[in-house]
């Protein structure tokens, strides 16, 4: 798996296919976030931008191999595997950038509540910040994961699909991205940091389900 | 660690009411055998040899057995962003080499086929010939126990294509399996263990040429044992035996597979003496 997560991550970075998601998402933060804002609707903001930026790389990901090498890589390593290092890469790349991007606002903003009543220190709001970041990151590329091939091929149905579904991933409640977001959102109202560790879980459970699934069905439909 | 692949009845179609590709196919692929598929445009051998590879499940029945599979597709993309060694040393990690080694295998065998020079050039600049080298040498460079070559000949030169069929001739000697479609019919003639056809969705098995090989033959003059047999790795192969004099034998051999008999006779205990090797005429090792 080592092998097969070094050629994907290298695959990813030569391509520089990454640049234009980076670059907006860095859009997205210049216009969202500014320096002495309240540090916890500016972790919100961070986290839930994470989430397109996470799908968006796991498309990247998945169509960015012509199909011929990636039939040889899935003889060497079996089909689902391939496929599974292809999302993780992924994910590993939208974490990343979502870790540092939660620092960076972290340290940037005001470790305050709105209005500037309570004071929330900023390890206790980069503690809140991080699992929320995560969970955003992680359902990202399980949206990524189902709206992709091998689930959808067709580029006219896959793009809208996924913008769609990283859309009811943000905003629908119950989902666990929009538990996190919100919590740290009323959080930043009332001076007390939450720590979104169930929507975490449910992050980690949903993802990994979505990409058993797509991992599974690789070998199983084609064209 | 079952190392023969079987499949057992199997089907496949494309979409849930598509049409049959494949139906009711039964296929062994046991280790050091070279099995040749043959068939019309558009009858499913690129089908049968995706199943074999494992790279899509069959709709039906079952194929059971995994060995270190490598594959070569027809034709091989050079839209990569990396230089065809950073390419290979990486699919070298893949088929689970070190990342040291892979890089010398790399290096070994393009220059085997004679694209050394292209190695630190990047995939996308190199032509369609020299990316199908890559793509051979991807799937050699593992030294894998299935190979399964899906008209990998197309776009090679006429060394490159002695030089594989030379590299098939050690894989299959090295016990591995290999299967393979070609257009051409005098490919690696007289060398299969098996030739099948697929035709109207099913898998047809013909007889085994190996009686009959009409392909170029280079001809081994060796001293051994008198009445003695030959080893048997090289017995294998060779098409036609004749004891000219006690101890001194006439060897017909495949001219892909002349290195191999070579070897064997050569590492034999006690070792046989080569006294000449006639490569075939040139006119029928010139292939279009």
């Amino acid at each position: 798996m080592t092998a097969l997560l070094r050629y994907q991550a290298d695959l990813l970075l030569r391509s520089q296919r990454w640049l234009p998601p980076v670059i907006l998402y860095v859009a997205f933060l210049g216009i969202g976030v500014q320096s002495g804002q309240p540090v916890l609707d500016s972790l919100g903001y961070t986290a839930v931008g994470v989430l397109p930026v996470a799908a968006w790389l796991v498309r990247i990901c998945v169509t960015g191999e012509p199909d011929a090498a990636r039939a040889c890589v899935a003889a060497a390593r079996g089909p689902a595997r391939a496929h599974l290092a292809c999302l993780l890469t992924a994910l590993l790349a939208a974490v990343a950038l979502g870790v540092l991007a939660t620092l960076v606002v972290t340290l940037i903003s005001d470790p305050a509540s709105n209005g500037h009543q309570v004071h929330v220190p900023r390890l206790r709001a980069g503690a809140a910040g991080l699992p929320a970041t995560l969970t955003c990151a992680l359902l990202g590329a399980a949206v990524g994961a189902l709206t992709n091939r091998p689930l959808l091929h067709a580029t006219g149905r896959a793009v809208p699909a996924m913008l769609l579904g990283a859309l009811l991933a943000a905003v629908l409640t119950g989902s666990p991205a929009q538990a996190a977001v919100n919590g740290l959102v009323t959080g930043s109202q009332t001076g007390r940091a939450p720590l979104p560790l169930l929507p975490l879980a449910g992050a980690v459970l949903l993802t990994a389900a979505a990409f058993a699934v797509a991992a599974r069905l690789t070998d199983r439909r084609t064209l | 660690m079952q190392r023969d692949l079987r499949l057992t009845a199997v089907g496949r179609r494309y979409g849930i009411r598509g049409p049959w590709v494949l139906r009711g196919v039964d296929l062994t692929l046991t280790p050091a055998t070279l099995t040749r598929v043959e068939g019309a445009n558009g009858t499913g051998k690129s089908t049968l040899l995706r199943l074999l590879a494992r790279l899509d499940a069959p709709t039906e029945g079952r194929v059971t057995g995994r060995p270190r599979t490598a594959y070569v597709p027809e034709r091989f993309p050079s839209a990569l962003p990396f230089t065809a060694l950073g390419y290979l040393t990486h699919l070298g990690t893949l088929h689970g080499l070190s990342r040291r080694s892979a890089q010398r295998a790399a290096g070994t065998w393009l220059e085997r086929f004679g694209a050394g020079a292209y190695a630190g050039t990047p995939m996308a600049q190199l032509s369609k010939g020299s990316s199908q080298k890559v793509a051979v040498a991807q799937a050699l460079l593992g030294e894998p126990e299935l190979l399964v070559l899906d008209e990998a000949w197309t776009g090679l030169d006429a060394a490159a294509r002695a030089e594989l069929e030379r590299a098939v001739a050690e894989r299959t000697a090295a016990g591995g399996a290999v299967v393979f479609v070609d257009h051409d019919p005098r490919r690696l003639v007289g060398a299969p263990d098996a030739t099948y056809t697929v035709l109207g969705g099913g898998l047809k098995c013909c007889t085994d040429q190996g009686s009959s090989p009409d392909g170029p033959l280079t001809l081994v003059l060796v001293r051994g044992p008198a009445g003695g047999q030959l080893p048997p790795d090289a017995a294998r192969t060779v098409a036609t035996v004749r004891e000219t004099t006690p101890g001194d034998y006439r060897l017909a051999v495949p001219a892909s597979h002349s290195d191999v008999v070579l070897r064997a006779l050569l590492t034999a205990h006690p070792p046989w003496h080569v006294v000449s090797v006639t490569p075939p005429p040139p006119d029928s090792g010139s292939r279009p």
